[in-house]
């Protein structure tokens, strides 16, 4: 360290992964709290980047690309994939299970009535609240074939040492890729966000979408590409609104083995 | 007269496949995948273990298209840098760091935005000067950062593979990186 700030040498070794030990403990640490030396470990990731372009170039053989446009294609054609806009949500569900659906349904009729002797923007929350009570429709399906399934596994995700209390579980087919989370954690500090991980065997977490500290009464529907089998789920803090990959501390885990 | 055919830049293709256009996918891959490979196939030495990397990393682009922000980082940056990431764990069993980290905001602007690489001539430019500015290493600091990079080796573990005291490891790849900043800036 150079006064209040890191090395550039530490930070091009950091950004290599080359520091260990204490080094890399005392560099983590001041990271953490020191924005200049975020940025200049950008600039340093953006050298040892640059080493990689050293290798030459090797074109993959044709079937590479081929294997994998045929599996983009089925992901398009079975609607696994969901391609959602920047800085949204992942799409899913909020089962209100302690209110039912016969109540929601209840509720509905009830609104039907008195948003009829409404004005014509009442109309506008009508139709918002029979979307919601669609979805919640289909959520409940999906709840159904989860459940069902025999081959459905629940997994129960625990705190982590110096993390938040918490704990939560998830009801998980892999090969429907359809899951139920459930779960309450501390709540989350400003401007951060609470995202669901499965964590396959082999490649990439798999982005399971947002889900709330309280999440006791009102579970979370996510849709995975089918066969995606997991070794873990885990739930992470990470900025508002989510990552597409794990960039913030593991809350709860629990594995699936 | 022929009109020159400019390439479609990353983001205009990004829109596109956000809206399920396998084109604009296909022109991603065309574009990056031997730059990639090429990389991966050097760090892990096995043309089938590279190719199950590549196309995982292209499925998770084709996934999360609508979550990736080119106002945060360049698009090859963001596939260079979890491909290496993958083909690391994948090398060396370690899969706390694909899980971990591989940090959104470590990849913005890795390459500057001077250099862009969208431009296949641009790309084969920058990897001569890379070339040539590992070349200008002495060849003991070179070795140790190829075994950082390509190897995912720390320094301690540099030590214990050559034989190298620690100290002198350190003092090499310090060295060599501090080189590699004052040429390619």
């Amino acid at each position: 360290m150079t006064g209040s700030h890191a090395n550039p040498e530490d930070l091009d070794l950091y950004a290599l992964d080359a520091l260990d030990g204490e080094e890399k403990q005392t560099l983590e640490a001041h990271l953490r709290a020191c924005p200049a030396c975020q940025q200049q470990l950008a600039a340093a990731r953006q050298r040892t980047a640059l080493i990689g372009l050293a290798a030459p170039p090797a074109a993959p053989r044709p079937q590479v690309k081929s294997s994998l446009m045929d599996k983009v294609r089925t992901e398009k054609q079975s609607g696994a994939t969901q391609i959602v806009p920047s800085n949204t949500r992942k799409k899913r569900w909020g089962l209100r299970f302690s209110l039912g659906f016969g109540l929601a349904t209840a509720l509905l009729a009830f609104a039907t009535y008195e948003f009829a002797k409404q004005d014509l923007d009442r109309g506008k929350q009508l139709q918002q609240l029979q979307a919601q009570l669609s979805e919640d429709a289909a959520a409940l399906q999906a709840m159904g074939q989860v459940t069902g399934a025999p081959d459905s596994a629940q997994i129960t995700l625990l705190q982590q040492p110096n993390g938040p209390p918490g704990q939560a579980h998830v009801l998980y087919n892999a090969r429907m890729g359809l899951g139920v989370y459930s779960g309450q954690i501390a709540p989350a500090p400003s401007g951060k966000s609470y995202q669901l991980w499965l964590v396959p065997s082999s490649g990439a977490p798999a982005n399971a979408g947002l889900v709330d500290a309280n999440q006791q009464n009102g579970a979370v529907v996510v849709r995975l590409a089918p066969g995606l089998a997991p070794k873990a789920f885990a739930v992470t803090l990470e900025p508002l609104g989510g990552r597409p990959q794990p960039t913030g501390p593991m809350v709860l885990v629990g594995s699936a083995g | 007269m022929t009109a020159t055919m400019q390439p479609a830049p990353d983001s205009a293709l990004m829109d596109r496949m956000r809206t399920g256009d396998e084109a604009a996918f296909s022109a991603l891959y065309d574009r990056y995948s031997a730059m990639l490979f090429g990389m991966l196939t050097r760090i892990l030495r096995d043309q089938q273990a590279a190719e199950e990397v590549l196309q995982d990393l292209f499925l998770q682009l084709w996934r999360n298209a609508g979550q990736f922000d080119a106002a945060r980082g360049s698009l090859p940056a963001w596939l260079m840098v979890i491909g290496r990431n993958r083909a690391i764990s994948r090398l060396r069993g370690r899969r706390d760091r694909e899980v971990l980290e591989e940090e959104e905001g470590d990849y913005a602007n890795t390459f500057a935005s001077g250099q862009n690489i969208e431009d296949e001539t641009v790309r084969a430019e920058l990897a001569r000067s890379v070339s040539a500015a590992l070349g200008q290493l002495p060849v003991e600091q070179r070795q140790a950062v190829e075994l950082a990079y390509f190897e995912g080796m720390t320094q301690s573990e540099i030590a214990n593979k050559t034989g190298i005291p620690l100290g002198t490891v350190k003092t090499r790849v310090r060295t060599a990186m501090q080189t590699l900043r004052r040429i390619l800036g």
